[in-house]
């Protein structure tokens, strides 16, 4: 019997996060699937745990009862703080701010980006292919409305040129950066593996392949580097084993073949 | 290695980092900049300007250590803390903490944004529109983020989205009410003991019981808790740093609204 179960989709992008963290400390944990195209983060039986239908949730069971956590970046810190194992935040306190903003950086400039080109290209005609009205059906289920206009443009494609190339524009700024931060220090913000790397691993592993005009041996030799270095963890090669599709087999078959 | 934090009038992001430095008790050198003259962008020896640059928060303090730019007023507040040693403004357990973060995120990712577009319409919008074309050329060509010069080209031509203007009343309003509900249980702080959600809280807020009283009229708890803030001593000494006789009417370009809505 674990304390600890974790909601979440395909070791990838925010449901990667936790489950990473969780594996690198070393905690046990139940896990259950929430297949996201499939729109279980929706359901009623989700709802139950996370109202707002959010992907990843953690519960923690203990003296203090069920807690629920949400938010991936904000649960991994939880999980750094609240169970022993190797510390994934640098001890000197300059580097714990440069890891928090990186995170932050990821979390709310670049990764809105990023999930806006992987919708366009992969969520959002995946999604299609399903009958409209039940596709309409799944939308009214969604409780944020932010997200329920966001899953609207995924779903209808409706994202603007406009929009597109403001993604692209800062994907590629961003990736132009983490090359240069990376040409600092060993891992992002500090020169030891932390959640900053879990962060930001979670949704560039995939970069040589989805946008090799932006990171390649040649152009990115310091994120290609430091992304086979994260690829060779323990770790993550136990979290990738947890995935459903075929995504995760085909980056580690990517990885090897590019790195 | 050579500290020193450059900051704004007291309000916003800036109010949020000097109160934390008047908690800490740290002795840093602090400098006020003009942020409506684009001061910011025109720091000396940067070495490591990428969180100038490319920061979230828009025209927040900038702290300088050996020669990289610290930016993000929730981050810096976490660092003072840290950095003193811990000085009472972050809950030590796991789970305090997190709720904490969780708290202080929506606060910069949906109130500073809103609130910084109402002040800056409100209070600095004259000034910035005001500014000689050939300066404001200069300006904008010294912000590094194409999405911050945006925002400070928008309000020098006057321009305001009113699908904007009306989302971030309402997110406004929404923060005060999650105050009141925070605030129901009859705790004096917002997670209880006072902390960094209580300071960036109150440096957003604050200022728009000016802007948009309308937010406050039904949260009598939100008041009187700004009230209880606003006489802490670290907010009485981060206000007393002010150049001018009414602070949380002093405005920059803040944060950008969710691209995604």
């Amino acid at each position: 019997m674990t304390d600890v179960t974790l909601y979440h989709w395909e070791p990838n992008a925010n449901s990667g996060k936790p489950m990473l963290a969780l594996m690198e400390k070393g905690v046990p944990f139940a896990s259950h699937y929430i297949d996201m195209l499939q729109f279980d983060q929706h359901k009623p039986e989700y709802l139950a745990i996370n109202p707002q239908g959010t992907i990843p949730a953690m519960t923690h069971q203990g003296p203090w009862g069920s807690r629920v956590l949400t938010e991936s970046t904000a649960i991994m810190e939880y999980v750094n703080a609240a169970f022993p194992g190797p510390d994934l935040m640098p001890a000197d306190a300059q580097d714990r701010w440069r890891v928090r903003w990186w995170m932050k950086f990821m979390d709310q400039w670049l990764g809105p980006s990023f999930s806006m080109i992987g919708w366009s290209v992969f969520v959002g005609p995946r999604v299609r292919e399903r009958d409209p009205e039940e596709l309409a059906a799944a939308i009214e289920r969604i409780p944020l409305p932010e997200r329920r206009r966001a899953w609207k443009k995924a779903i209808n494609g409706d994202f603007s040129a406009e929009e597109m190339a403001e993604s692209r524009r800062r994907v590629a700024l961003g990736v132009a950066k983490l090359e240069e931060e990376l040409g600092k220090r060993d891992y992002v913000g500090s020169d030891a593996y932390s959640l900053a790397d879990i962060n930001i691993f979670n949704s560039t592993y995939s970069l040589p392949l989805s946008q090799p005009d932006l990171a390649s041996k040649d152009k990115t030799p310091n994120i290609m580097r430091w992304l086979k270095r994260v690829y060779e963890r323990e770790a993550v090669g136990k979290t990738w084993a947890m995935g459903k599709t075929d995504m995760a087999a085909r980056y580690s078959l990517m990885m090897e073949g590019i790195i | 290695m050579e500290l020193v934090l450059y900051h704004g009038e007291p309000n916003g992001a800036s109010l949020t980092v000097l109160a934390a430095l008047a908690e800490s008790g740290l002795d840093i050198p602090c400098r006020p900049i003009d942020l409506l003259s684009g001061a910011r962008h025109a720091l000396p020896e940067i070495a490591e300007p990428i969180a100038l640059d490319l920061g979230i928060e828009g025209e927040g303090p900038v702290l300088v250590i050996g020669g990289e730019a610290m930016t993000e007023s929730v981050f810096l507040a976490k660092y003072l803390d840290e950095l003193a040693g811990g000085c009472g403004l972050q809950p030590d357990d796991a789970y305090a903490h997190w709720e904490m973060l969780m708290w202080c995120r929506q606060i910069t990712e949906r109130l500073s944004p809103a609130a910084a577009l109402l002040g800056n319409l409100a209070h600095s919008q004259a000034a910035i529109a005001a500014i000689p074309a050939s300066d404001f050329a200069a300006l904008a060509a010294s912000v590094v983020s194409d999405d911050l010069r945006a925002r400070w080209q928008a309000l020098h031509e006057g321009r305001a989205d009113p699908a904007q203007v009306a989302d971030s009343e309402a997110k406004v309003d929404q923060a005060a009410q999650r105050c009141e509900d925070k605030l129901a249980d009859g705790r004096e702080f917002l997670m209880g003991a006072f902390s960094i959600a209580d300071l960036v809280t109150y440096s957003w807020l604050a200022g728009m019981e000016l802007v948009r009283p309308e937010a406050f009229a039904e949260t009598p708890l939100t008041r009187a808790w700004l009230a209880r803030v606003a006489v802490r001593p670290c907010i009485l000494a981060a206000l007393a740093m002010a150049n001018t006789p009414e602070p949380l009417k002093t405005w920059a370009p803040g944060p950008e609204i969710n691209r995604w809505g």
